[in-house]
């Protein structure tokens, strides 16, 4: 029974099936309006494309926005991993306070949050412009709070699976100290929610427009609403090109994690 | 060197404001030139340059206007806001005036609205990449001077702007105006619409459409009040504006899509009611649409915006000067080449200051337009009550 | 714990007490209560908050269920390891897609004039528009912000069905359980308080969005909460800052209602993880 190599169940297909056609119908009308041409506005020409790949601020908003999404990945993992652990492990009674503050980014709307964000800094604790005037400090600051809420419920879930204190246990028994533990017993049995997690924030980094906007900051969501609201077939090809460049990131954060380790720590039940 | 060119400049902006005459300027430079001396000590010279930076001029004169021109030259940057390149030409004004001036100019947040410029001048206060200057909607302009964020400064031309266009206290000046137009794509609408009464026709279904809602855009606001005029209301009365509006979603005339460049390409807007600028510009960027542009004959409405210099502005004199630009004839005419009426209209076209070949490529019907009707302040503050009450009531069920 | 804490409170908690305390303020500075009792009052605003939550609620249940569904049906034995990633990664691309461009994708497919709607039109004489279909009516909406909230509930809820362990379900097999007996007494109680989390996050979501909205119906066909909030902070009309902090106010009050619902439920749902 064992031998045979266990096939995809055909509800699974349906699914699959269902969903691609709903997300790629979409993405496929957006290609076929991209493609046309601007003086006819028929197909098919490339012109929009090379409008926007010629455009040097498409590729300086582009590096910009990528570092700053690793900058907040790599914030709000050192951040938020270790605390999730502690809560999990030995405050459980915090779970809803953490839980609730996780909700309390999608509560205050965007626009919001900044006029909050820059009436606080700049009125109350008259910060000084080397914070506020970097999109590296001020911005990451915000966005790894925007992330906060998927981080949490990506590691939440993650660890939620695994048996945290079965492993502690051993892993402490063992001699081990608590980074050790940290580092090589519990992340990479969450490796997968720490990756989705890490997914998340790129695309939220990728596709934050208020808060940069309003800050004045100029980033690669600000390049593209601009050019949404001024350009119609550089637009289509824009919101194409941003989101296959996304998708090749997350591909290549997804490749860098699996090499990373092979082990996996399984402490199960009844084995 | 330095110190003495601010001592210089504070003193012929003096001079200019107390309009000495020869003898008195001669003995005085001799006085001065004797102080400057004494003066030209580092700490006294260094505060005195500090407080000659920061006194920019109130008026802008010819005489000062060198002055201006060096001074923000050294600022070296001018910061704009809320300013996209295809809108009242624009993308035009700000490159002519980098390369006369040899000042970069950074434009942030292209497409914000008149809101987001108050707010950045607020929110970015005292940060070197602040907003200098605004172009706000008269609503925004008069919350502004109430909140205090802008200086006062009366450009070289501001006898000449119409007087209910600017401000007496040089707080705000009124750039340029457009009126609403009713724009189409030729390909798809075969019988071109002429007026608003037009519009409610049902081979028009489901292809009018606006530039976002009154609620919260000030093309759209403008389109209800053109919309009163067509339908028997009037200024002061823009509930009929809004009826018609209600009669043309009910008749499926009118489709709740804000209009944008992908909708006017694509034709799923086929009919955009907008500012002429706007609806003049799509005519060359979107050749495919075949766009035309008429100016309804039941309902002209017009509507300026508003120039003002922020009062803390990071680069005060390029601020002023880059208000002298726009107000220069050269400024004025680029926002005509944009389509979109200058202020001070009427007295270029009185001394035929512009030229020919500007006029020439511009529709004559819409150039020498007189009927349209301007809004006060309180008709647009009563007008946007009746909007925000009926506008949700009567059109916000789907 | 310390850093987090003090980081949440930098970051967020002391920013939106800012606005919080703003929706008590009035314009000469004091405090007041008028701002609240002012959108209580007012039918558009009651309307807005209505249509918001039954938005959300509809998108955050039927993008759980579609989310979890696909995500089950990539991550289950039998289905190849590419699918999973790619349906993954791509659900993290989507889960931020949203506004002008998100809006226009669906116009261009199922506007006036979108492709399948002259599809629908050409192969079964049918046209929507006349049947009462619109992109911009509350359907519609509904219909585009899935787009985002099913790659959400993907994402989420995938390293939960992660802790399925295989060995569960062949064990229950073995003893003669049914698939329908495995769900019941295994699969759901060990998945649901994942489940319950995601949908919480769906419904913010949903609630918060504005771009995607705000470019659908032009600020008019839909009344909604976060495009009454624009139109007060941001628009070139209106400002009206203090309205538009108190309805933010109101939307925290709506999530924290959420909450107090969520907590009790989570509970009692956590005692069959383990």
């Amino acid at each position: 029974m064992r031998l045979r190599k266990p096939q995809i169940a055909p509800s699974a297909v349906v699914w699959l099936v269902l969903g691609a056609v709903y997300f790629l119908v979409p993405l496929i009308a957006t290609l076929l309006f991209s493609l046309k041409d601007p003086q006819t506005g028929k197909c098919c020409s490339l012109s929009a494309y090379g409008f926007i790949l010629h455009d040097p601020e498409f590729w300086s908003t582009i590096k910009v926005s990528f570092r700053l999404a690793l900058e907040t990945i790599v914030v709000g993992l050192l951040l938020f991993v270790p605390t999730i652990y502690w809560v999990h492990l030995k405050l459980p009674r915090l779970r809803p306070v953490v839980g609730f503050l996780a909700l309390v980014p999608f509560v205050v709307p965007p626009i919001i949050l900044v006029v909050g964000l820059l009436e606080f800094y700049k009125d109350t604790l008259d910060a000084p412009f080397w914070f506020l005037g970097k999109p590296d400090l001020f911005l990451v600051g915000a966005y790894v709070i925007l992330a906060f809420p998927y981080i949490y419920f990506s590691l939440d879930a993650g660890f939620r699976a695994i048996d945290v204190h079965t492993l502690t246990e051993a892993s402490r028994n063992l001699g081990a100290s608590w980074p050790t533990t940290l580092g090589r017993v519990i992340l990479p049995n969450i490796r997968a929610a720490a990756l989705s997690g890490a997914f998340l924030t790129l695309a939220i980094v990728m596709g934050e427009f208020t808060i940069a906007s309003l800050s004045a900051f100029h980033t690669f969501p600000t390049y593209l609403q601009y050019i949404n609201e001024s350009q119609a077939y550089p637009a289509a090809a824009a919101t194409l090109l941003s989101f296959g460049i996304t998708w090749l990131a997350m591909l290549s954060i997804l490749l860098v994690g699996r090499r990373g380790g092979q082990r996996t720590v399984r402490v199960g039940i009844g084995r | 060197m330095e110190d003495f060119q601010e001592q210089e400049y504070e003193f012929l902006r003096r001079l200019d404001e107390e309009r000495f005459g020869r003898s008195t300027l001669l003995k005085r430079g001799l006085a001065t030139a004797a102080g400057l001396t004494i003066i030209s000590l580092p700490e006294v010279a260094l505060a005195a340059r500090a407080k000659a930076l920061a006194d920019p001029p109130i008026r802008g004169t010819r005489q000062n206007l060198k002055a201006i021109v060096a001074a923000a030259r050294k600022e070296g940057r001018l910061n704009v806001i809320a300013l996209p390149p295809d809108w009242a030409n624009y993308g035009e004004i700000i490159s002519t005036f980098t390369k006369k001036y040899g000042i970069p100019i950074t434009s942030d947040n292209p497409n914000g609205s008149s809101a987001e410029e108050n707010q950045a001048v607020v929110s970015l206060k005292g940060d070197p990449r602040a907003p200098d200057v605004v172009d706000v909607s008269p609503t925004f302009a008069v919350a502004g001077t109430a909140s205090g964020l802008y200086a006062r400064y009366y450009v070289r031309n501001y006898a000449s702007v119409p007087r209910s266009m600017k401000d007496t206290r040089g707080l705000w000046t009124g750039d340029y105006y457009g009126s609403v137009t009713i724009g189409y794509n030729a390909n798809v609408v075969k019988t071109p619409p002429k007026s608003f009464a037009d519009l409610l026709k049902p081979i028009y279904k489901n292809q009018v459409a606006m530039n976002g809602s009154p609620l919260t855009s000030g093309s759209a606001q403008a389109g209800v009040f053109a919309a009163a005029l067509a339908n028997g209301g009037s200024l002061s009365n823009v509930g009929p504006g809004v009826d018609w509006f209600a009669k043309a979603r009910a008749a499926g005339n009118y489709i709740p899509v804000e209009t944008t460049p992908q909708t006017v390409a694509s034709g799923q807007t086929p009919i955009s009611i907008d500012w002429d600028y706007n609806n003049f510009a799509y005519v060359k960027e979107f050749p495919s649409a075949n766009w035309k542009v008429v100016i309804p004959s039941d309902g002209q409405y017009g509507a300026h915006y508003c120039q003002a210099v922020s009062a803390t502005a990071p680069h005060p004199w390029a601020a002023r000067l880059w208000q002298e630009f726009l107000f220069s004839d050269q400024g004025q005419i680029l926002y005509l080449k944009g389509f979109a009426h200058p202020a001070r209209f009427t007295d270029l076209v009185a001394r035929k200051a512009i030229p020919k070949s500007v006029t020439s490529a511009l529709p004559a019907a819409w150039l020498n337009s007189k009927g349209a009707k301007f809004a006060s302040l309180g008709q647009q503050a009563k007008a946007k009550v009746v909007i925000n009450t009926e506008w949700p009531a009567k059109l916000g069920k789907s | 714990m310390v850093p987090f804490f003090a980081y949440a409170a930098m970051f967020l908690i002391l920013p939106a007490a800012t606005v919080m305390i703003g929706a008590f303020q009035s314009a000469d500075g004091g405090y007041t209560l008028d701002n609240i009792t002012g959108i209580v009052k007012t039918e558009n605003i009651r309307d807005a908050y209505w249509e918001s939550i039954r938005i959300s609620l509809t998108t955050a249940l039927l993008g759980g269920l579609f989310g979890l569904m696909i995500a089950y049906a990539a991550i289950r034995k039998g289905t190849p390891n590419w699918v999973r990633s790619a349906y993954g990664t791509f659900s993290g691309v989507a889960a931020n897609f949203g506004g002008i461009p998100l809006a226009f994708a669906f116009i261009a497919t199922l506007g006036t004039i979108g492709i399948v709607t002259q599809l629908i039109q050409n192969v079964f004489g049918i046209n929507i528009y006349q049947h009462g279909f619109a992109i911009w009516s509350r359907r519609g909406v509904e219909l585009v912000y899935l787009y985002f909230q099913i790659p959400l509930m993907f994402l989420v809820i995938a390293p939960a069905i992660d802790g399925l362990r295989a060995e569960w379900s062949e064990a229950s097999a073995n003893l003669g359980a049914s698939r329908w007996q495995y769900w019941r007494h295994i699969g759901m109680p060990v998945l649901f308080p994942s489940i319950l989390g995601a949908v919480i996050l769906l419904f913010g979501n949903s609630f918060a969005a504005y771009a995607t909205a705000y470019s659908l119906t032009s600020g008019t066909a839909l009344p909604l909460v976060p495009i009454l909030i624009g139109n007060d902070l941001s628009g070139n009309v209106f400002s009206n800052p203090h309205e538009g902090h108190a309805l933010a106010f109101g939307m925290f009050v709506v999530l924290a209602a959420m909450m107090l619902f969520y907590i009790p439920l989570q509970r009692r749902a956590s005692r069959w993880a383990k």
